[in-house]
């Protein structure tokens, strides 16, 4: 059996090996309201994922994510109150804008995607800091029920974050797969130079892919913010580490043009149960950090394609 | 008669220059900015920040990056605490033992991540972001969230004990610059970084054992930022798992505005000195100016991508990711 063919199938046989030995462990575990409630808890997470798969697909990275969330957190419970529903376009338009910018800085001045995702991140906090007054804020809980109350309650068992999860789903999926711009993406992150050499305009898609990823990073936000009815400047720190592990676990390499959207779900669906097993087996939240350090190693050094790297700095 | 306005000296100098002429403008909005007492305050807050600095200096003279000077300097910080207690609390009691002890275990950890580096041939900037995650992570599990107090009155002279106004931690922060610049003119393993950062290609086929370089200077860097650690706990008194916070953004932002290319090979320790003066003159020269200091991040933010694209060779790179 060829390794390099069971390759794309590694992150579901992870994912299934992992539900079983923590469902084993704990039987429990598999009934079908707690996979749910599981599952509806890592959402924000997962929108985040999704954006970040975006800038990874073609080989870059956001570093940004975390704190374009922090600042729609913040954004979201100051501006709800004179805004009301229209908070949520502002929000995703202000994530769009930021990642315009990222991905400008990155194509057009040729600054390094990781430090200008850093920096727009520094910018991100600052005005988080600015808007907040370096408090936690609360938004009105009545308000908060009445304009955004659908994103968080159940129907029967099912956690509504669910439905918003599986609608951008399937709205990036229809990118990836079914329009210009994904195939594109999949271009530049195969071979960035023979996408130029062909006639793409480069930029302007890595342009495009950044603001996504902005864009999304700001559903997070705010979604993240509906769930705990308020915002703060540090509030969502502890994101970034788990979401680009999702990324990468899931099958999309650090040097881009493999994996996807879909593998971002399997590999946010494997964070979720690491997380859970790690609670069950009784390891400190205070160690997870250090678990979800080794395991981005782990999971960048088993994807990574190294034909493409002819010096790795 | 060499010219002197070539475009060589400007960019040399070019850092120099914005450095004398923030303090002119910070002077000018406020005179009180210009005394002794502010000037040894900018330098208490840019030691440990310089260590930090100089470190990543040789890793980005080679090319690469480091991301994990804030999980390294909350390890090193805390364990350095909990090891001059373990010691008997105070610098005389035998607690001096730590100090070397912590230097060989930064060392030991810039030495991983280099091995996870060029062995496992991951990009560094995310095996190094990885490994700082996995060292705050590793400081929290130790202090448990925890602050943990260290005050000996003789370690603490470090920050007390003032010569000519100024604490001894510049001047051991002083020395410590003394030295990277000697490994980085005087050694051999100074020239190979750059060896390595003009042209790793070229240097792997003159004979250089590049792999080896790698892993040599990030051991080295994860030395300076013990250093680092060293004095940030002096400065405070204490260690948690957040004192390492910020590093890492000021840190690469003092190194690139210093005039130390990202591309590698151009640039050093005094180019870093003068980067992390401009930035913590600007942190300082703001909120002496009052300018509100949630500014701060947005600024250095700005700073960096001005300083990259200045830095930037336009014709020389195809593409960057």
């Amino acid at each position: 059996m060829d390794i390099q063919r069971l390759k794309p199938h590694f992150p579901w046989i992870t994912l299934l090996v992992l539900v079983t030995i923590v469902g084993i462990a704990d039987p429990s575990f598999l009934k079908p309201a707690n996979l749910l409630s599981l599952a509806g808890d890592i959402v924000p997470l997962f929108i985040m994922a999704l954006g970040l798969t975006f800038a990874i697909y073609i080989g870059g990275i956001d570093l940004s994510a975390q704190s374009m969330a922090n600042m729609i957190t913040v954004v979201a419970s100051v501006c709800l109150a004179p805004l009301g529903i229209w908070v949520a376009a502002l929000c995703i338009l202000a994530g769009f804008t930021l990642g315009t910018l990222s991905g400008y800085l990155t194509t057009r001045m040729y600054v390094p995607s990781f430090i200008s995702t850093l920096a727009v991140g520094g910018i991100c906090f600052s005005v988080a800091q600015w808007l907040s007054g370096n408090r936690a804020l609360n938004m009105d809980a009545t308000q908060r029920n009445e304009t955004f109350g659908w994103m968080i309650g159940r129907t029967g068992i099912v956690p509504h974050e669910l439905f918003i999860a599986i609608g951008l789903l399937a709205i990036c999926l229809l990118i990836e797969r079914r329009t210009v711009l994904g195939r594109a993406l999949k271009a530049v992150g195969a071979g960035e130079l023979a996408a130029a050499a062909s006639g793409l305009n480069v930029a302007r898609y890595k342009i495009l892919a950044f603001a996504i990823s902005g864009g999304l990073a700001a559903v997070a936000g705010l979604l993240f913010s509906v769930k705990l009815s308020g915002g703060a400047p540090t509030i969502a720190n502890g994101f970034l580490l788990p979401a680009i592990v999702a990324v990468l676990v899931g099958g999309t390499p650090l040097t881009g043009g493999v994996g996807g959207v879909l593998n971002t779900a399997i590999g946010t669906l494997i964070v979720a149960v690491i997380r859970a097993s790690m609670l069950y087996f009784g390891i400190a939240a205070t160690q997870q950090q250090m678990v979800f350090g080794l395991v981005l190693i782990a999971a960048i050094a088993l994807t990574i394609d190294r034909s493409k790297l002819r010096t790795v700095k | 008669m060499p010219r002197i306005l070539t475009r060589e000296n400007a960019i040399r100098w070019a850092p120099f220059m914005v450095l004398l002429a923030l303090i002119v403008l910070f002077t000018a909005i406020n005179p009180s900015f210009l005394s002794q007492r502010n000037f040894a305050r900018i330098a208490i807050a840019a030691a440990p920040a310089l260590m930090v600095a100089v470190g990543v200096t040789f890793i980005i003279v080679m090319g690469s990056i480091d991301l994990s000077m804030e999980g390294v300097v909350s390890l090193t910080a805390v364990l350095f605490c909990f090891l001059m207690l373990a010691l008997g609390g105070t610098l005389a009691s035998g607690g001096w033992i730590a100090i070397p002890v912590i230097l060989v275990v930064g060392a030991a950890i810039g030495l991983v991540n280099g091995f996870i580096h060029v062995k496992l041939k991951i990009p560094s900037f995310m095996a190094s972001l990885a490994l700082g995650f996995v060292g705050t992570g590793a400081a929290i599990l130790l202090t448990g969230g925890d602050i943990v107090k260290f005050n000996d009155p003789t370690f603490r002279a470090l920050l007390t004990w003032r010569i000519l106004g100024f604490p001894l931690m510049v001047y051991v922060a002083g020395l410590c610059l003394v030295l990277a610049w000697f490994i980085q003119a005087q050694t051999r393993l100074g020239r190979y970084f750059y060896a390595v950062g003009g042209g790793e290609e070229l240097a792997h086929a003159s004979g250089v054992r590049v792999q080896h370089v790698r892993m040599a200077g990030f051991s080295l860097a994860g030395f300076f930022y013990a250093i680092a650690a060293i004095l940030q706990v002096a400065k405070l008194g204490q260690a948690e798992s957040v004192t390492g916070s910020n590093f890492m953004f000021m840190s690469i932002t003092s190194v690139v505005v210093g005039g130390v290319a990202l591309w590698g090979g151009i640039g050093g320790v005094w180019n870093t000195l003068v980067g992390v003066l401009i930035v913590a003159v600007i942190n300082n020269g703001m909120v002496v100016i009052g300018l509100p200091d949630f500014l701060q991040a947005a600024v250095l933010g700005l700073l960096v991508i001005i300083a990259v694209i200045l830095s930037t060779d336009r014709r020389a790179v195809a593409f960057v990711k």
